[in-house]
């Protein structure tokens, strides 16, 4: 009987830790928002090569935002994102030769639950193989918070050169 | 058989006094076995024979008793014999006329171990292992209960117990632990399912043999280890899964002649990409479409091959392990590397067979010595010295990242295509000295490891690096009465660790200004750490007719692994960059487990609960920083320590309705919280769900057609939702499979054939798993898979002259 009652003794004394008051924690994603007027790019935008453009979205945190990094990278192959379902008018398939490619990423200033990007952006025409190719391309935002959680946004842009005027 | 028992008279006074039964296990020949089970009920004794085939059970009092003695390879033995007086009995074992190869733990043994260890354990036979095959041996393992396994695909996987894994568990191979990449996510573990005839799983902290790092528990597996004079024998196992069009061939043959015996088993495994219920995954945001449900790239190939030999001498064994375990197989082709767009469907989709890049080959050789020397039964020295050499390369096309050059340059000693591999030689070796006298047991061992890393290829994660391991022990035991056992165990370990610096093979920028200064960077800078501790356990157990309990409070230890020191580079499955902290303390935990467990009669029953808690634990801390040098700017993730709580059970109820029909419950939770650090009140990472089994088995001796040990089985697994997660993981839903088997042994003329089938996920049901890497970029595990096994085992004499 004695050998039952320590058994009970663990099982009471594991419930104490269970029932230890919950801490806090932060289990929200942040928030990327476009659906603002202003907002840019948007779905299907078009933006030129050596023309500079604003970035326009809006983060959201519950807590703290942490930093965001922007991707341009071709869909000359039209893979899709989930994160955005409505796909534009594509230009025709095509094989990627000399696709213009953009990583970058940016701190966020602390303490901030929101903000509003203020970047301007300039893509080069081209690099020593020649002139970028124009087409079909895909802009991804992925922002994180301060506690590493991370959400991702798609979009379909396309990217031009500049016609002659 | 036959038994011949004289009775000693002599007259007694006392009213309940102890008698002892003891007696010989023999051949029909008079030749002694040595290591045979008896057992007696009521009461549960259970003993074994020594060299010369004595045994001798104490403290039975006067009744009526049920007697078994079970050797393999001969007819099991049972009698009812009535106590009236100290008895002293001679047991004729018949040989049995084709023994089949399955190695019967026999209940008795694992009913024995299960009381005589402080710590739970679970043991399994290989007819356990068929009858519930998977992907890989931790795959069929995961239907024990605490036992779960970290997928990466259909057939590489890692053992977790009660949610932790990695380095925190110690697998070990026929007396020698398991050295490979065990830090790496995607690395699987290599081990050839068919040459494992039983597997013993202790959950729960503290390998005294071992290492005190096996803070999670020990797998522990062995080979064919018995083998009769005189014969021969062998099996002949074909394996057929539909998932992935697996079909697995594996023969065995073994001979002993005298006191020397041979064995040889050679493994042909291969498969096909393996098919997911879904058209489509999402990647992080990329949704990747799927050829016909297959998972595109995941199909690879094995070939093992498993040769011992040695003596067996009553007083003398010297056996000798050489194996080579080898694979290649495919990553699925859409979450691998930094551009999950980077692929030629039309490549990958052409055969479901074929494994194009990104893939991996590993080669896995060991060569291990075991050596025994016993002047009696139990009083033995033991040496165990081997060398094992892991051998893992990954491949992927060539494509700058960061500031690597467009064009890769032909002078760097490794070709483009090779992204990372990993050349690990360990060689090892311990000693231990066991002796036992009348109820007390005592042992001591000292092992000592020496590990040479080295790495290759474009891509880093880990530096290459060396370390020395020593370690010694004393355990002693002691029974108390006849039903109470005390155990304690204190162990010392000295390791240290040396990494070596790494430069980058290509230069980057060292600012962001255009006219910057480039470099070749640092990655890893020359680490040499030592760390020492003092590890122990105490553990009690107690032993009633219907009840038994056991408790056990045990200290462990892990020096950091060279991953947590000085990683500095890109996971390419969780698109993250890890880096290691140099600083790390060794790992300190503590754990509390007891066990409760009742039989009487039809029913049995059982829960073992625990509390463990880390001063410090090691994990991968997700931030809000992106890398920016490396290429694709990966979240940044840093090891980081916490103190951790943990906390969970295991339990079962298992009840006889007919001789014939078995029904049973399993349930397992685990409770994980970080106490402090930055991710203070989150839990760790790929944390087990609760989770159940409902059981139903039908199981016969014998069934019209010649049958023997029919069976038909359902299974019916809940799995409850996850929602206790850390950064980067998301919510998994709650699910719900069933799994039926149904097989027994047939006989074609006189030639036993031993089937089973199976059908997992019978609805085919598509559900997330939460230990699964693959659930991270939201691939559902493998839909309806009908398995198929059969063995055809075979042996005869050695005529001798």
């Amino acid at each position: 009987m004695k050998k039952i009652s320590f058994i009970w003794v663990f099982l009471l004394s594991m419930s104490a830790f269970v029932s230890c008051e919950k801490e806090e924690i932060d289990k929200e994603k942040p928030q990327i928002d476009i659906d603002f007027e202003g907002a840019f790019p948007q779905n299907c935008a078009t933006v030129y090569f050596g023309v500079p453009f604003e970035v326009k979205t809006l983060f959201r945190d519950n807590v703290e935002l942490g930093s965001y990094r922007i991707d341009i990278h071709h869909n000359f192959d039209h893979h899709s994102h989930s994160t955005e379902v409505s796909e534009c008018t594509p230009d025709p398939v095509k094989e990627a030769v000399n696709p213009y490619v953009f990583i970058q990423d940016y701190p966020l200033p602390g303490g901030q639950e929101e903000f509003l990007t203020d970047l301007s952006i300039t893509l080069p025409a081209s690099n020593d193989k020649g002139p970028f190719e124009d087409g079909d391309y895909h802009f991804m935002i992925t922002l994180t918070d301060k506690q590493g959680w991370s959400t991702q946004k798609g979009l379909s842009i396309k990217i031009r050169h500049q016609e002659p005027k | 058989m036959t038994i011949l028992c004289m009775g000693m008279f002599y007259s007694l006074l006392s009213g309940q006094t102890a008698y002892t039964l003891s007696g010989r296990v023999v051949d029909e020949n008079e030749r002694p076995l040595p290591g045979a089970t008896i057992a007696v009920l009521p009461g549960s004794k259970v003993t074994q024979s020594n060299t010369e085939g004595y045994f001798q059970l104490n403290d039975l009092y006067e009744n009526s008793y049920t007697l078994t003695v079970s050797f393999m390879g001969y007819d099991s033995y049972t009698d009812t014999l009535y106590i009236e007086n100290d008895r002293t009995c001679t047991i004729r074992l018949r040989q049995t006329s084709v023994s089949l190869q399955e190695v019967v733990v026999t209940h008795d043994y694992a009913d024995e171990k299960k009381k005589e260890g402080a710590l739970p354990v679970d043991i399994v036979t290989k007819r356990f292992l068929w009858q519930n095959m998977g992907g890989s041996l931790m795959q069929s393992l995961q239907i024990l209960p605490g036992v779960s396994s970290l997928d990466i695909g259909a057939g590489q996987s890692k053992p977790i117990i009660r949610g932790l894994g990695f380095n925190r568990v110690i697998v070990v191979e026929n007396g020698m632990k398991h050295e490979a990449q065990q830090w790496g996510s995607d690395h699987g573990l290599e081990v050839d399912q068919y040459a494992v005839e039983n597997v013993e799983v202790i959950k729960g902290p503290l390998s005294l043999l071992y290492g005190s790092e096996a803070i999670g528990g020990v797998i522990d597996m062995k080979s064919r280890t018995y083998y009769p004079e005189n014969t021969f024998g062998g099996s002949v196992d074909l394996s057929g899964k539909t998932s992935n069009q697996f079909l697995g061939t594996s023969v065995s043959l073994y001979g002993r002649r005298k006191s020397f015996f041979a064995d040889l088993r050679a493994t042909v495994l291969d498969y096909g990409d393996y098919t997911v219920p879904t058209d489509s995954v999402n990647i992080y945001s990329y949704r990747a479409p799927l050829y016909k449900h297959h998972l595109r790239n995941t199909a690879g190939k094995e070939q093992n091959i498993h040769f011992s030999f040695g003596v067996i001498r009553p007083e003398f064994e010297s056996r000798f392990y050489l194996s080579n375990i080898h694979t290649k197989n495919g990553f699925f082709a859409n979450a691998h590397g930094l551009e999950p767009l980077n692929v030629d469907t039309e490549m990958h989709d052409a055969s479901n067979r074929d494994s194009h890049y990104p893939y991996q080959d590993v080669n896995h050789f060991k060569i291990n010595n075991i050596t025994r020397y016993r002047w009696t039964a139990e009083n033995y020295v033991e040496t165990q010295l081997g060398f094992q050499r892991n051998i893992r390369d990954e491949w992927s096309q060539y494509i700058s990242h960061g500031y690597m050059p467009s064009q890769f340059p032909d002078t760097l000693g490794f070709t483009s295509d090779l992204e990372r591999a990993f050349d690990k030689s360990v060689y090892s070796g311990r000693m231990t000295l066991a002796l036992k006298k009348d109820k007390k047991t005592f042992n001591a061992g000292i092992n000592a490891e020496y590990q040479d890393n080295k790495i290759d290829g474009r891509g880093f994660i880990i530096p290459a690096f060396k370390q020395i391991a020593v370690g010694g022990y004393l355990f002693g035991k002691l029974t108390i009465g006849a039903k109470s056992v005390l155990q304690a165990g204190i162990r010392y370990d000295f390791g240290r660790i040396m990494t070596e610096e790494y430069f980058d093979w290509f230069p980057s920028p060292l600012t962001n200004e255009p006219a910057s200064e480039y470099r070749h960077l640092q990655r890893a800078h020359h680490i040499d750490r030592r760390f020492s501790s003092i590890s122990w356990s105490a553990g009690y157990n107690l032993n009633l007719e219907r009840w038994s309990f056991k408790s056990n409070i045990g200290k462990s230890f892990r020096m950091p692994i060279a991953k947590e020191l000085a990683a500095n580079g890109v996971n390419y499955h969780q698109f993250s960059y890890e880096v290691g902290n140099p600083d790390l303390s060794p790992e300190m935990a503590y754990q509390w487990d007891v066990g409760a467990d009742y039989v009487y009669n039809r029913l049995s029953a059982g829960i073992s609960p625990f509390v463990n808690y880390f001063t410090n634990y090691i994990y991968l801390n997700p931030t809000s920083e992106h890398d920016r040098l490396y290429g694709n700017g990966n979240q940044v993730f840093y090891y980081m320590q916490s103190r951790v709580l943990r906390y969970g059970a295991e339990m079962h109820v298992e009840y006889q309705i007919l001789p014939q029909i078995r029904i049973g419950w399993t349930g397992e939770y685990v409770y994980s919280e970080q106490l402090s650090g930055v991710k203070k009140g989150f839990t760790l990472p790929f944390s087990p769900p609760p989770s159940m089994r409902l059981h139903a088995g039908y199981l016969t001796k014998k069934l019209a057609g010649g049958i023997e040990n029919a069976y038909v089985s359902l299974d019916h697994i809940i799995t409850a939702p996850q929602n206790n997660i850390v950064p980067p993981e998301d919510p998994t839903p709650g699910h719900q499979v069933l799994n039926i088997g149904a097989g027994g042994d047939l006989k074609w003329g006189k030639q036993p054939i031993q089937v089973s089938l199976q059908i997992q996920n019978l609805l085919n049901t598509k559900y997330f798993n939460h230990t699964s890497y693959y659930k991270l970029i939201h691939v559902p595990e493998p839909g309806r898979n009908i398995v198929i096994h059969i063995s055809i085992p075979f042996s005869g004499k050695i005529k001798s002259t």
